[in-house]
């Protein structure tokens, strides 16, 4: 026999297996997102991040509102002893951070202007370094054969050279005046091109390598099938899949820059007197034995370096491990 | 001195500046003093006739050579009176007593012929090498030889091949002549008679045979530039050993007879100089008593400084010496708009003399504010000052102001200042002479060049400094003797400018001083001559190419277990060859 199906007339309702309490609806999330999710979690990554944004504000804005940095106070220095008056470098109201010895230049305002100068010449070294290195890299990691061989090369040989050495002698060859600057734009002209020309392989490798793998991967088969051409191929297939190695490597390769900066101005081939740069400082203070009479005037200049390299390390590192899929 | 340093040409011309006999009569060696701090700049600090021990020297750095004939530093100068003898020398005594010249191997002071062409001196009969041979007058020929051997001997000063006649003779090493005696402007008609021929009159000639470049070579124990390892003495110390870069020590030489010595005492048994020694080690070495005497005697370090002077038992043991340095700045007088008077004037209105005082380390330990060319410890000198550097020290921008109107530059203008970027001290004095300048509206773009090529590159080659603008330079200066022709000569004469290692970087060639040098070369009375020097003085001055900044000062630390110690004023630093030990 055979009965009509006898449907219930209870309404199943399906039962998820999992139920979202709450509110939200699901969205799709870019890789970006994620990222910068992952980013905020870092509180670490973040504090670096948020000191690097103070830095380049101070940078910009600082030498505007502090006072000059290269007026005299001989009044605020025992003549004797060539050191400041007063307990830690002559701190006062009108100089928090002291003033320095035998001149009484105010420490803060120098530190300050210093930091234009500092952070300008690690910005656009390291853009000059990353260009050059994205050029390269991926003109050897794509084409590869004889001119992957030549760049390759040349990239060892930038690799072994011996840069302090080498930026030294040319720092000091060049006459005060040439190439139509003079002074101290000449000056910060030569050390963006010392410190970022000779820093580009590091770079170079990393995008190289990057290109290298991918170049392999499908979409770029389908690309190159589809007879996309390699500029197309370059530009819109390659490039924004390395953008996220070339944020993280110039982050961390700015503090690199900065102490290389203050490496050169320490050895003497930094700007001119009385410009105020971070090694600079570093430097009057040990050639001109400060740090015997007023050690609290070596302190400032290096912790400001020690702060800004740690922040831009400390975001660095953040912003890879959230940029990376592979770390979690 | 320490000239090598500051000047790599032969510094200073000459002329005889016997006036010091003025000051003979206060000669107080003997008087015992306290021990108190400055006690060393006016009388002997715990004078003692005790004999023995050893006196420890140490050198932050090496001498150029230890050989008298081939060095130009005044420490080395200093040094080596206690192992050789010259035909004259500077008295051993506090204050300006050591500025009058004396003799030492000579018997009196040089005989000049009417025509002021020759000199002629004998030496004491009976003076002795350390091995005992006798010291003749050839062999003080020979060393006279030496100094035209720059290519073997490159680091004494020049004055014999300037002044003497047969300035082409090529130096002892190429002489074919036997006996290697060709120098035909030196002769020497008996054992104890030198006769000198001279190209010009030149008053000054004692001064240029004080130099130990007439200390006697024998000339068989002549190796060169390696003659250094063991010059052969004539002084109280001879040399024991000496290892190069590292160690010399000098034992006491017998053959010395100190009855024909004033100038001289024997009464350590030995003295060690350590070379290379950390500067700040030495400084703790004087002050714990590891060492005796820093050799360099350019004054302790910016830590022991400090230490020394907060500390009223170290302070007691310090003296702030005057090196014989003036440190200054050149305003040149042909870079626009610097060849108008007025320019130049303002500059030296507005320049911040405290400022540049501090830069040099203070009114102790770098020196006194300057208002004149000539320093106090220098034959002619005489104080005036033209641009209010003691009255209104830290510049008179009013005045500036006025002067740049007189110069048709109400504004100001901009030039350059060159300066040794390897000096601290010179780097803090140009950055505060560029601040003081722009509170008067002159804009001052430094310029920095390496010090071993200042002067025969940069600031030392006019065409360089007309090219580059460089209206301002930073220089320093001290004299081979202590008188007006001798310091001013090479820094203001307008025959002194050179188109390489120039000296006159302002460049001043102004016909009032040039005749005033004339005048004073052929001024054979020696009162008359010194007072030439402060009216030469005065018209650079008020010609306003250089800036005095500040007459030197060097804080020396002694060692209390030292004793007869006083600076020499001429050496500007303690006198070497008296010293004793407690």
């Amino acid at each position: 026999m055979t009965a009509p199906l006898e449907i219930s007339p209870v309404k199943a309702t399906p039962a998820p297996e999992a139920v979202l309490t709450g509110a939200g609806q699901i969205e799709g999330r870019s890789l970006g997102q994620i990222a910068w999710r992952r980013l905020q979690r870092d509180k670490v990554a973040m504090a670096g991040g948020i000191t690097v944004i103070l830095l380049v504000l101070v940078a910009i804005i600082g030498p505007h509102i502090t006072q000059s940095p290269n007026t005299y106070h001989q009044n605020l220095i025992n003549p004797t002893f060539s050191r400041p008056v007063g307990a830690f470098g002559g701190i006062s109201h009108a100089h928090p951070l002291g003033v320095e010895p035998v001149s009484g230049r105010d420490v803060l305002s120098r530190i300050v202007n210093g930091a234009q100068y500092s952070l300008l010449i690690a910005f656009l070294a390291t853009f000059l370094a990353v260009s050059l290195g994205v050029i390269f890299g991926v003109i050897a990691g794509y084409f590869g054969g004889w001119l992957d061989a030549v760049i390759a090369r040349s990239m060892d040989v930038f690799l072994a050279f011996p840069l302090l050495v080498f930026a030294l002698a040319l720092v000091g060859v060049i006459p005060p005046t040439a190439f139509g600057l003079s002074g101290n734009t000449l000056r910060i002209a030569l050390l963006i091109f010392v410190i970022g020309f000779f820093n580009w392989p590091y770079m170079g490798r990393i995008i190289r390598g990057q290109t290298l793998s991918l170049r392999e991967r499908e979409f770029v088969d389908a690309a190159r099938s589809l007879g996309a051409r390699p500029a197309y191929i370059l530009f819109r297939e390659l490039l924004p899949n390395l953008v996220a190695p070339i944020i993280v490597y110039s982050t961390l390769l700015i503090p690199a820059n900065i102490l290389f900066e203050a490496a050169l101005s320490y050895l003497g081939v930094g700007l001119y007197p009385p410009t105020p740069t971070w090694g600079g400082m570093l430097s009057d203070a040990v050639t001109n034995q400060y740090f015997q009479i007023d050690p609290e005037f070596m302190l400032v200049p290096g912790l400001a370096i020690f702060i800004t390299v740690m922040a831009f390390n400390l975001f660095g590192d953040g912003l890879r491990d959230a940029l990376d899929p592979r770390t979690r | 001195m320490n000239r090598r340093s500051i000047i790599p040409l032969a510094a200073a011309g000459a002329v005889a500046a016997l006036g010091l006999a003025a000051c003979g009569s206060a000669v107080k060696t003997a008087t015992p003093s306290q021990v108190a701090y400055n006690a060393g700049n006016t009388s002997v600090v715990n004078p003692s006739a005790h004999k023995g021990g050893t006196i420890t020297f140490n050198n932050s750095s090496v001498p150029d050579s230890t050989d008298p004939g081939n060095t130009y530093y005044a420490h080395m100068w200093n040094m080596a009176r206690l192992y050789g003898r010259s035909l004259m020398t500077f008295k051993s005594c506090p204050g300006k007593c050591g500025l009058q010249l004396v003799p030492d191997l000579a018997s009196a002071r040089g005989q000049v012929s009417a025509d002021g062409l020759t000199w002629t001196y004998h030496i004491k009969p009976n003076i002795r090498f350390e091995d005992g041979t006798k010291v003749t007058t050839t062999d003080i020929k020979y060393a006279v030889e030496r100094t035209y051997a720059k290519d073997v001997l490159p680091n004494g000063p020049s004055y014999f091949a300037l002044l003497l006649t047969d300035s082409k003779y090529p130096g002892p090493y190429k002489d074919k002549t036997p006996g290697k005696l060709g120098l035909k402007s030196v002769d020497t008609p008996n054992a104890t008679t030198i006769v000198f021929h001279l190209q010009k009159p030149f008053a000054d000639f004692d001064y240029v045979v004080s130099l130990p470049q007439t200390v006697p070579v024998p000339q068989a124990k002549d190796k060169g530039a390696n003659y250094q390892l063991h010059p052969v003495s004539t002084g109280p110390y001879k040399f024991q050993n000496y290892t190069l870069d590292k160690q010399f020590t000098l034992v006491r030489n017998t053959e010395w007879d100190p009855a024909t010595d004033r100038n001289r005492k024997q009464l350590a048994d030995k003295i060690v100089v350590n070379l290379n020694v950390n500067a700040d080690t030495i400084d703790n070495n004087l002050i714990h008593n590891f060492a005796h005497i820093d050799m360099a005697g350019t004054g302790v370090q910016a830590a022991a400084r400090a230490q020394v002077l907060s500390s009223a038992s170290l302070r007691k043991n310090a003296d702030a010496a005057p090196s014989g340095f003036l440190w200054f700045t050149y305003i040149n007088s042909k870079v626009k708009p610097l060849d108008n008077v007025h320019c130049r004037r303002a500059v030296e209105y507005a320049a911040d003399k405290v400022a540049y005082q501090t830069a040099y380390g203070g009114p102790i330990a770098g020196g006194s504010i300057a208002s004149t060319v000539l320093p106090p410890n220098i034959v002619g000198h005489q104080k005036f000052d033209l641009y209010g550097a003691t009255t209104k020290p830290h510049g008179d921008v009013a005045k500036a102001e006025q002067e740049l109107a007189a110069c048709g530059q109400p504004n100001g203008f901009a030039t350059n200042m060159a300066f040794r970027s390897d000096r601290p001290k010179e780097k803090a004095a140009s950055t505060a002479m560029q601040q003081a300048l722009s509170e008067a509206g002159i804009k001052v773009t430094l310029q920095g060049y390496t010090s071993g090529k200042y002067f025969t590159n940069f600031a030392g080659v006019p065409t360089f400094v007309h090219q580059h603008d460089l209206g301002l330079s930073i220089g320093g200066w001290a004299a081979d003797w202590p008188d007006g022709y001798g310091f001013l000569y090479y820094l203001t004469a307008g025959d002194a400018i050179a188109p390489a290692g120039n000296t006159n970087i302002g460049e001043l060639d102004d016909p009032k001083v040039n005749n005033l040098f004339a005048k004073a070369v052929a001024t054979t009375d020696a009162g008359a001559r010194n007072q030439i020097w402060p009216q030469i003085d005065r018209q650079v001055m008020s010609q306003a190419v250089i800036m005095p900044g500040v007459y030197a000062k060097s804080l020396l630390y002694r060692n209390p277990n030292v004793t007869n110690v006083f600076v020499h004023l001429y050496y500007g630093m303690y006198d070497y060859a008296a010293l004793g030990r407690k």
